[in-house]
């Protein structure tokens, strides 16, 4: 009997303890680099790291920290407009305008079915791409209200995909990746899908160049699959005629993705284990990585707008910290911070 | 007559392998130790344990009585069990001796076994489950009905309802005479599920006429979608020759329509999106035992039939839901086991086994429109063949010691693993107090599930079987004092090493895929302790508790340098776990206090602990009142429970929320016919 009251006291007095719940003060002026970390999905876990290029300061957590509440399930990706910061948190259904030097939040977007990247058209419109789903939501950023969607041709809510969104005059273009091999064409003015190209299997990721070409990189799709399985390929893309003007192929079974830009417009990054980099002139692939993978897991790149490092993302074994490794231009290592749980996306303050 | 009463003592000792001990004044003496269990490790939890009350699932029970632990996702939720810091696919479970884990996933929801629906659960740690399954890296788990004792026709009836509209309703009926026993249970559960909680993860902004949030606040919300239909139907005909044989049916159905809950970092809104798994299952056991003086031989057929369905449908504005996935699998298992014992003398014990599953896989995850049009599905259609044959020898030469051996062979489509060799030990130090010592080592081999395999996409069907090498010992010792009190208790020590661990991990091409990666060293100290005493003329209490010491450490090579993993504790695996139930009766009235604990749980594999990376510890108690009242016409039970007594806020797993203080109630009815 003693031992039970004992007990009984001890476990009431022994409840867990929330370990967060205060809001931390930032005050952040100089530029720098945001970092999404997607977490694990369903795990709820997304986080949001703040890097400061000059200092080599890095704060984790930040919009836990700041806001004493958590940033959700897959931070999928963040833009920045007006001072403000846009984070599309995928599984939680939700986009979160931020200060961005504060990081605390100004406002946000609900009830996104599953959102992926957000473009803005104007200061009163933006366009969400979204995954298993076949509409780009139309949302007002300054009501934080969904406005109208783009319901896209040939594809089902099942199959659906739209990704990252790059615009040229009235026209934005978007590369559906999941079980896709399209590019689409919407019409700003009409928001209606106007023309579609189709590229290689599986998009992964769009850019604009200095030339006013698009890029985009597929992976091929995976053996076994349904949809196809093929060689992926990089594809140079005018967006006035809406044609394919080059076509690179990679070897079957490469996984190349994440086609990023510098900040002149004339040199291509992407990953395919290593980091590649080719000028957008060249006439062929490049037969040697600028930065070899060693036992790493790339899964997020950026490049610095102003002086052209090379910021990758390491997920290592996707339960812990990422961590970022950054290089000079000329791929040496300048230095390398702990993030958190699989970092894939970054923005540029 | 006679001879018909040694065989069924010797199905007691031998078959059943069921060890009682004997109280006599002063101090307890054992009883017969059966061969069989020559060095095993064993907890038994027996009908009392396991049949507390209708709405327990058999997650609910281990998490209170044993040190296994339970990761539970949610009230009525996915709840996997793990040994001794393993994964829950390295967990084998047997129902009626036929393996019930799902062969696509590896692993056993045990939120979908009512305890009520179980007579016997025996856990078996490492080493001792290879006698009975391979793979069990962390240990196996069998499951048993039994034939009803009572004879005559019987009714029992209980209704339970409880918070959050929950409704439980159990139904048995059975029929036995001297040689026929009939069995029919029934459970019905539904419940909206739909407690509150205060969630942490979120906050609700207050905003001015100009739209400026000037206030915020953690919600108070219900875990959304979360509503459950449950129905089990268990059938069961044993027939007894009376000449030692012994014919058996058992039919297990299930039929379960669960809604998934949302996270607690989920900003949708309930009423745009329908989230839900439903399950058909049916599981069939035919058995035949042929006992005789010094021989047992047994044969089993099987057939378990599985129909999964995973729906996620959405509003997308026009009022109509409309699929944004849906995901069918449907498994088709045929199982045949044969086995044998044999005494060649009261100093050995021979054993064999040989057990076939065929499996027929159809996994459809996704519908898609393929490039040249029309549509088309990623899944996969496979057939594999797992067999499994044992030979065991038991040799106790004198009263006081005992070893064993056991070797075993699997097969898993046109592969073998290597032999599962196993070696025991069994000593009595001392027979004052029942001092055991017991101590085993083995080398074990799990190979990859069908969806390791084959899975569309990510599947690698060049993985290599996970492999495990464990030693452990335990010491044991029973006394007490004839109609006074029983004390016993244990020790025990492991360690093993599991190696080519499979982890499934992300692609640049954005899927999963498992690989052969981790090598973990987990090791530590299980305590076991059991105390039964008459107090006083109409007072008896009764506590039994377990303490678990467990680090499981990740020592593979690190992935590259920046990997903090190794050397780590594994994510979701505490290091401390302890539980205790304690019961004080008195005439008809009986107190049940149940309480748990669970060591903080890191969610990363570094360790780190951030914000969201680790799961604070927290203990848990539930308190129960029971009355028994006898009426000429009916026993009748009333119950009442009260859960979470303290109200805490707890999570077992980040995001999934977990219910605050609920409350039950049972009324049980058990009719008294004629005399029979």
């Amino acid at each position: 009997m003693v031992v039970a009251i004992t007990l009984l006291l001890t476990a009431a007095q022994s409840c867990m303890k929330w370990e967060y719940g205060t809001m931390e003060e930032f005050r952040v002026s100089e530029s720098g680099l945001f970092i999404c970390n997607e977490g694990n999905f369903q795990y709820g876990n997304a986080t949001l790291s703040y890097y400061n290029p000059e200092t080599g300061e890095v704060e984790n957590e930040i919009f836990a920290r700041a806001n004493a509440m958590k940033l959700g399930d897959v931070a999928q990706s963040m833009v920045i407009r007006d001072g403000i910061g846009w984070i599309v948190v995928n599984n939680s259904h939700i986009i979160f305008a931020i200060d961005i030097n504060t990081f605390r939040e100004v406002d946000r977007i609900t009830n996104i079915a599953s959102p992926r990247y957000i473009h803005f058209v104007s200061d009163t419109k933006a366009y969400v791409s979204q995954i298993w789903n076949n509409r780009i939501y139309i949302v007002n950023p300054k009501t934080f209200e969904i406005t109208g969607d783009i319901v896209c041709p040939n594809m089902t809510m099942e199959s659906g995909s739209t990704e990252q969104m790059v615009q040229v005059g009235d026209y934005v273009f978007v590369n559906c990746w999941s079980y896709q091999n399209r590019i689409l064409k919407i019409d700003t003015r009409t928001d209606t899908v106007v023309a579609e190209l189709t590229v290689g299997i599986q998009p992964t990721s769009l850019t604009l160049d200095r030339n006013g070409k698009l890029w985009t990189i597929t992976d091929g799709g995976f053996a076994g699959s349904p949809y196809g399985f093929e060689a992926p390929a990089l594809y140079c893309i005018d967006p006035e005629s809406f044609t394919i003007e080059r076509q690179f192929s990679f070897r079957l079974g490469d996984a190349p993705s994440e086609i990023q830009i510098n900040g002149s417009k004339e040199c291509l990054y992407w990953i395919n284990d290593d980091i590649w980099a080719m000028d957008i002139s060249a006439e062929r692939l490049p037969v040697r990585p600028i930065i070899e993978a060693r036992g790493t897991k790339y899964y997020g790149l950026t490049i610095s707008p102003t002086n052209g490092d090379i910021y990758i993302a390491d997920a290592i074994d996707y339960q812990q910290q990422g961590v970022i490794y950054r290089y000079s231009a000329e791929g040496e290592l300048k230095d390398e911070f702990y993030v958190g749980i699989i970092p894939g996306a970054f923005c540029w303050k | 007559m006679r001879k018909l009463c040694y065989i069924l003592l010797l199905v007691a000792a031998v078959a059943t392998a069921q060890e009682r001990t004997v109280a006599i004044d002063g101090v307890t003496i054992m009883g017969t130790r059966p061969m069989k269990d020559i060095g095993l490790q064993q907890t038994k939890l027996d009908s009392v344990a396991l049949k507390q009350n209708v709405a327990l699932s058999l997650a609910d029970v281990l998490s209170f009585g044993s040190s296994i632990f339970v990761k539970n996702f949610g009230r009525a939720t996915l709840s996997t069990v793990s040994f001794r810091g393993t994964s829950p696919s390295h967990t084998q479970v047997s129902w009626n001796g036929m393996k019930i884990n799902n062969p696509m996933l590896g692993m056993t929801d045990f939120s979908m076994i009512p305890s009520y629906f179980i007579d016997d659960a025996t856990l078996l740690a490492g080493t001792s489950s290879v006698g009975e399954t391979g793979g069990g890296l962390g240990g196996a788990i069998k499951l048993n009905t039994q034939p009803v004792k009572q004879r005559g026709f019987n009714l029992q009836f209980i209704q339970g309802i409880g918070s959050f509209k929950t409704f439980d309703e159990f139904l048995r009926l059975t029929y036995a005479t001297d040689r026929w026993q009939f069995s029919t249970r029934a459970l019905y559960m539904t419940s909206a599920n739909d407690y509150k909680y205060r969630n942490h993860d979120k906050k609700e902004n207050i905003y001015d006429q100009n739209n400026n949030i000037i206030g915020q606040y953690h919600p108070i919300e219900r875990n959304r979608s979360g509503s459950y239909k449950d129905l089990h139907i268990l059938q069961e005909i044993y027939y007894n020759t009376g000449r030692g044989n012994r014919f058996s049916l058992n039919a297990w159905y299930i039929g379960s329509n669960r809604e998934l809950p949302m996270l607690t970092t989920d900003y949708g809104e309930q009423s745009d999106f329908d989230n839900r798994q439903r399950e058909q299952t049916l599981r069939t056991v035919i058995g035949y035992d042929h006992l005789r003086r010094n021989y047992r031989i047994g044969a089993k057929v099987g057939y378990i039939y599985s129909w999964m369905a995973y729906d996620y449908l959405r509003d997308p504005g026009n009022g109509i839901m409309t699929v944004m996935t849906r995901s069918r699998s449907k498994i088709n298992t045929i199982y045949a086991q044969a086995d044998a014992e044999y005494h060649l003398s009261d100093k050995w014990l021979f054993s064999a086994n040989i057990d076939a599953h065929q499996h027929f896989v159809i996994s459809k995850d996704k519908n898609i429109i393929l490039q040249q049009g029309g549509t088309g599905i990623i899944g996969y259609d496979k057939a594999r063949i797992e067999l499994s044959a044992v030979v065991s020898a038991k040799w106790r030469p004198i009263e006081r010691f005992g070893v064993g051996a056991t070797l075993r062979e699997q097969m898993y489509g046109k592969e073998f693993t290597p032999f599962i060799p196993a070696l025991f030990l069994d000593g009595v130090l001392s027979k004052r107090g029942s001092v055991i010592l017991k101590a085993s080592v083995s080398r074990n081999y799990r190979f990859p599930t069908l969806n390791d395999q084959y899975f569309l996409p990510g599947g690698n069907p060049d993985l290599k079987s996970e492999q495990g090498f464990t030693y452990d010992a335990e010491i044991s010792f029973k006394v007490g004092k004839k109609d006074r009190y029983t004390l016993s208790g244990s020790a025990a020590w492991f360690e093993s090493y599991i190696d080519n661990w499979i982890q499934w991990l992300p692609t640049t091409k954005g899927f999963f895929s498992p690989r052969n990666i981790k090598r973990v060293h987990s090791y530590g100290v299980t305590l076991k302790a059991s105390f039964d005493a008459k107090l006083h003329k109409d007072w008896r209490l009764t506590l039994d508790g377990t303490a678990a010491w467990t680090p499981s450490i990740n020592i593979g090579e690190k992935i590259s340098q920046a990997d903090l993993s190794v050397g780590k504790q594994l994510p979701y695996v505490p290091k401390y776990t302890a539980n205790l139930i304690g019961k004080i009766s008195w005439k008809s009235w009986a107190l049940t206090y149940k309480w748990c604990y669970y060591s903080r749980r890191y969610t990363m594999s570094s360790n780190e602990i951030t914000l969201s990376g680790s799961l604070p510890p927290y203990f848990m108690n539930n308190i129960s009142l029971e009355k028994d009242i006898n009426f000429r016409w009916a026993n009748i039970n009333i119950k009442g429970a009260i859960n979470n007594l303290f109200n805490e806020e707890y999570l077992s797993v980040l995001s999934r929320p977990m219910p605050g203080i609920n409350f039950e109630v049972f009324i049980g009815i058990t009719p008294k016919w004629r005399k029979q």
